[in-house]
């Protein structure tokens, strides 16, 4: 009785899931299937079901030079804004851990606040700001501004990664006279460079698909891909072949660096309280 | 040397001042004047605050905001709570389970948009093309009534997953000895769901209520990249409207202003977080 009970637990489990999944992933396959369609074929009604896959729309989309350096703006503002947030994250993270510092609760508190504050309190006071100073529509204003919500995250996550290293070899450290530097780079950073990896690929995939700041901050020379990707979305021209290759672009990247990420994403979502 | 950490973390300091700090002062200084583009500035106090908070349009884009971030949390964490519960059970295929699963959070918000926008379409999509077998005529982005309804469908879609995957991490850590006394006991799956699991893993349902209830009242690129706040006012959320004020009507005080009143509730929420996130 009791398995039987068991049983009909574990195949209503498997039945959610399945729905679950269906729903997850119809709707990302319709917009393949529609991106790898003819022109001819994307309105028929009934639709396709079977048809001649064509790459068309990607080529044209490649051919597209807007498009084309949207992708790469991305690219170069997520590594600025990676390579920026890890390091100085990792300084702030060593020091969290090791040191008793005086105002470290306001601290971790005034990180939480960056970190959930609206994007568009940003935009204006950094537009006037970024004019001024000539770094308006740059990737280096873009990957500064980021650093508001990635930095507080990698330090989180840092933090978390660095408390997992046991009190042995902090006190191994210190006998063995290591200054603060040689610590960091010889004995911690060897030691947390999965950690640093997931951070980077969550740090990334938030960088990649922030719009809101965007919009606000570039204007030609560093738009990225989710502006991009936007731009197809014109209310009188229909251009479903734009709208279905340009998504799936931006969209796959992402979902390919989240798998190497799988293991520190819980990690990532609760900035660390949770190991997952 | 006592001044090595604080040299450690001066960098963050650094960058959080000028990202964080330096936008809150700006935006708070600028919201007592009266600034457009290119006209001059003067100062003239409260009065956007008086103007904002007595204007009707502000009062339906905040109810609007609730509403959308209301129904959002309720259905996202409901939905991602049961669905955690039951492929809790799972132990064969559960890693791939929520691989898949987990696949719209690394989803952009303007992606999101593009792909319910093809499948939604009043002429093209499939499902308007499903729904008018059985006589449905739909206008999911377009009609009043439908519009805020399918923008949380969008956003439950996009975001369910975070609550699935946080609380079904909470659950895989419960220890198995209660589970396994209630179960000799002859409790319920149900009775020790309610009585036992959710009971232990309430921290973790409060982090995801909060972070959900941030992120939901912050929604702008699903918005911006469907309906754009419209038809008329109907989906107009605070972080859209500050965009269209400043973009379209170049009223940048006003902008700022409402961005301020809209951070005081972020920071609220924020430390109401911090502050019980020790209790519990």
């Amino acid at each position: 009785m009791k398995k039987i009970q068991k049983h009909k637990h574990l195949i209503s489990a498997y039945i959610v899931s399945f729905f679950a999944i269906a729903f997850t992933l119809l709707p990302i396959t319709w917009l393949f299937m529609l991106s790898i369609k003819s022109k001819g074929e994307t309105f028929t009604k009934p639709p396709k079901w079977i048809f001649d896959p064509t790459v068309n729309n990607y080529v044209k989309l490649w051919e597209n030079d807007l498009f084309k350096d949207t992708f790469f703006n991305s690219i170069y503002i997520t590594i600025i804004s990676i390579v920026l947030s890890v390091t100085i994250a990792l300084f702030a993270a060593y020091a969290l851990k090791i040191y008793n510092i005086k105002f470290k609760t306001a601290f971790m508190q005034w990180l939480l606040l960056a970190y959930m504050l609206p994007e568009f309190l940003f935009v204006l006071p950094m537009f006037t700001i970024y004019q001024t100073i000539g770094i308006y529509d740059t990737y280096v204003g873009m990957a500064i501004i980021y650093q508001v919500h990635v930095l507080p995250f990698s330090i989180w996550m840092l933090r978390s990664f660095l408390d997992e290293i046991p009190k042995e070899i902090d006190d191994a450290a210190i006998i063995d006279g290591c200054g603060p530097l040689q610590a960091i780079f010889k004995i911690y950073l060897p030691l947390i460079i999965p950690g640093i990896v997931a951070t980077a690929i969550l740090n990334g995939i938030w960088v990649w698909n922030e719009l809101a700041i965007a919009l606000g901050l570039t204007f030609f020379d560093s738009q990225p891909i989710t502006v991009g990707v936007a731009s197809f979305r014109g209310y009188a021209s229909i251009d479903w072949g734009g709208m279905t290759s340009s998504a799936i672009i931006a969209i796959l990247p992402m979902v390919l660096f989240a798998a190497f990420a799988q293991k520190h994403i819980v990690k990532g979502l609760t900035l660390g309280s949770v190991k997952g | 040397m006592k001044q090595t950490p604080y040299l450690f973390l001066l960098p963050s300091i650094l960058f959080l001042a000028f990202t964080s700090l330096y936008p809150i002062c700006y935006s708070i200084y600028y919201s007592f004047f009266n600034w457009r583009w290119g006209d001059e500035k003067d100062f003239i106090g409260l009065s956007n605050y008086l103007t904002l908070l007595t204007d009707k349009e502000f009062w339906i884009v905040i109810k609007n905001t609730f509403i959308f971030a209301f129904f959002a949390c309720f259905f996202e964490i409901t939905i991602g709570v049961i669905l955690a519960i039951y492929i809790d059970r799972i132990k064969i295929g559960s890693t791939i389970i929520r691989t898949i699963l987990l696949i719209p959070l690394m989803v952009s918000g303007i992606s999101v948009t593009m792909i319910f926008k093809v499948m939604l379409d009043n002429m093209f999509g499939i499902i308007p093309y499903f729904l008018s077998f059985v006589g449905i005529k739909s206008n999911f982005f377009g009609s009043y009534t439908a519009a805020m309804p399918t923008i949380i469908g969008l956003d439950i879609w996009w975001q369910t997953s975070f609550v699935f995957i946080i609380i079904l991490a909470g659950l895989k850590s419960i220890p198995n000895e209660p589970i396994e006394a209630a179960r000799m006991d002859g409790a319920s799956e149900w009775e020790i769901t309610r009585h036992i699991r959710l009971p232990m893993i309430r921290s973790l349902l409060f982090l995801v209520l909060i972070f959900r209830s941030i992120d939901t009242l912050k929604v702008f690129d699903i918005v911006w990249g469907t309906t754009a706040g419209g038809p008329g006012l109907a989906t107009e959320a605070l972080q859209t409207y500050a965009y269209r004020v400043a973009f379209s009507f170049l009223e940048m005080s006003k902008s700022m202003t409402v961005m301020v009143l809209f951070s005081i509730v972020v920071i609220f929420l924020t430390l109401l977080y911090s502050r019980l996130n020790k209790d519990l």
